[in-house]
């Protein structure tokens, strides 16, 4: 961003802070969800927990798509990537998400075709140029990414590209939500809307949730000040009897957020009956599949996959860490069996995983709390 | 990994501040020269990079765009932008 620099300012943090803590309720301790692995990623990196008070507590939600990908998934891509003539392609962190039969990096090592694309159009540039070959895009998102694969199936359409398709796994945020709140684990105030989903989708579709639960929800950018002032909004609602949707992230998140990609996405999409979600099981309506008018591009259907469903590690928690209920601290192998470079659960994979995020940057947190004491 | 031409500028998964994907990252790009649907865009540090723009609309040499996985999905006003 160009006025970047203003939205890490640490002077400004401590004004926030201080503001913030003087909205707290004596007494009430406040757990607020921020929904996006991208959030989880800055309040990690920025120490944001750092300048709030204890009674508000953070508390990291599902929005990791590679976190929620389940074990069979992973061992469909690979099984179509050993096919015959295959090109497999994907974004970098789905490259080392364990699956049953190990990663795409460990399939890609034993000799299938697997390359790592930062777009999905991309992926349909490699079509174009092995027209010999079968290449399928294995598409992981929210709502920000559905767009780009249903950009580049339509652009696979108009230039009548038959040597293309699309293993779909976007999933969409609202049911993922849902699931949250219908949890009987977890005791939730607010949530911290995802920013770029939500410059996709808009505000609208979280009407919902102050409606039926009387919680807050307000749309954050991914600075560290826009986290707190997102924050600060939350506890200017509370101290003021509110519950609203409110947009923080006015900057590129318009409330009704972008009808040209909400048509594209109708357009190329249909709902999925159902999908499992790692972690948070199966949700109706919470996943994508290709609409019959480009069925023709679905991996799924060109392809005979196992479908098999593959049970998590049993020493794994994601689960528990990605519904919030369990810190990444907490899981009984983080840090000594999982690690970001032998990851056991997703969580540990992205950077954007909470168990990574934390991994990586918790220390500091920690050293800073160490400091504090000794003072 | 196999093509490393598919990697665009400095925007691919592995960079900081992490996969663009997961992080829900989009960074903000300026227009530089438009072919068809495709914009020549640059970022604050003059690192090119092509976007797809039919999802927002119009755009002109000198517009911002929020870009995430090679396609614009908002165009920044002036005000926005805080140009």
């Amino acid at each position: 961003m160009r006025f970047v620099d203003e939205f890490r300012d640490p002077e400004l943090a401590e004004v926030l802070g201080r503001e913030i803590t003087a909205l707290c309720e004596p007494g009430r301790h406040y757990k607020i969800m921020e929904v996006c692995g991208g959030h989880t990623h800055t309040i990690y990196r920025y120490g944001v927990q750092d300048h709030l008070p204890e009674d508000i507590e953070l508390v990291h939600g599902p929005g990791c798509p590679v976190c929620v990908i389940p074990m069979g998934r992973v061992d469909d891509g690979i099984a179509i990537a050993e096919r015959d003539g295959v090109i497999l392609t994907c974004f970098g962190d789905m490259m080392r998400v364990p699956g049953g039969r190990g990663s795409f990096l460990e399939a890609n090592a034993r000799g299938a075709d697997i390359r790592m694309v930062y777009s999905p159009l991309d992926a349909l540039r490699i079509a174009r140029q092995n027209p010999d070959r079968q290449v399928v895009f294995y598409a992981i998102g929210f709502e920000t990414t559905a767009p780009s694969t249903a950009l580049t199936v339509l652009r696979a359409a108009q230039e009548g590209i038959e040597n293309f398709s699309v293993f779909c796994n976007h999933v969409t945020i609202i049911p993922a939500i849902k699931a949250i709140l219908d949890s009987p684990d977890l005791r939730l105030d607010a949530f911290i809307g995802p920013g770029h989903v939500s410059t996709v989708i808009g505000c609208r579709p979280y009407e919902w949730i102050p409606r039926d639960f009387a919680m807050p929800l307000v749309c954050a950018g991914f600075e560290p000040l826009d986290l707190l002032q997102s924050v600060y909004m939350i506890m200017k609602q509370f101290s003021e009897g509110r519950a609203e949707v409110e947009n923080q992230y006015s900057r590129v998140v318009h409330y009704d957020g972008n009808p040209v990609a909400l048509k594209v996405l109708a357009d190329v999409f249909a709902l999925r009956p159902f999908f499992e979600w790692r972690g948070l099981g199966s949700i109706a309506h919470s996943a994508l599949q290709l609409s019959p008018k480009y069925a023709h591009y679905d991996a799924e259907l060109r392809y005979e996959l196992p479908g098999v469903r593959v049970a998590d590690p049993k020493a794994c928690q994601c689960g528990e860490v990605l519904k919030g209920v369990l810190k990444p601290w907490e899981c009984k192998v983080f840090g000594t069996a999982c690690t970001p470079e032998t990851p056991i659960g997703t969580c540990m994979v992205s950077s954007e995983g909470a168990c990574a995020a934390y991994y990586n940057y918790g220390q500091y947190a920690k050293q800073r709390l160490t400091l504090e004491v000794l003072k | 990994m196999n093509d490393p031409g598919v990697f665009v500028s400095g925007a691919s998964c592995s960079a900081e501040p992490g996969c663009i994907t997961c992080g829900d990252i989009a960074v903000v790009l300026t227009v530089r020269t438009l072919t068809g649907s495709d914009a020549s865009c640059v970022d604050e540090e003059g690192r090119e990079e092509q976007v797809a723009t039919e999802l927002v609309g119009e755009v002109h040499p000198g517009d911002r765009v929020l870009v995430h996985a090679g396609v614009a999905i908002e165009r920044l006003s002036a005000e926005e932008t805080g140009v």
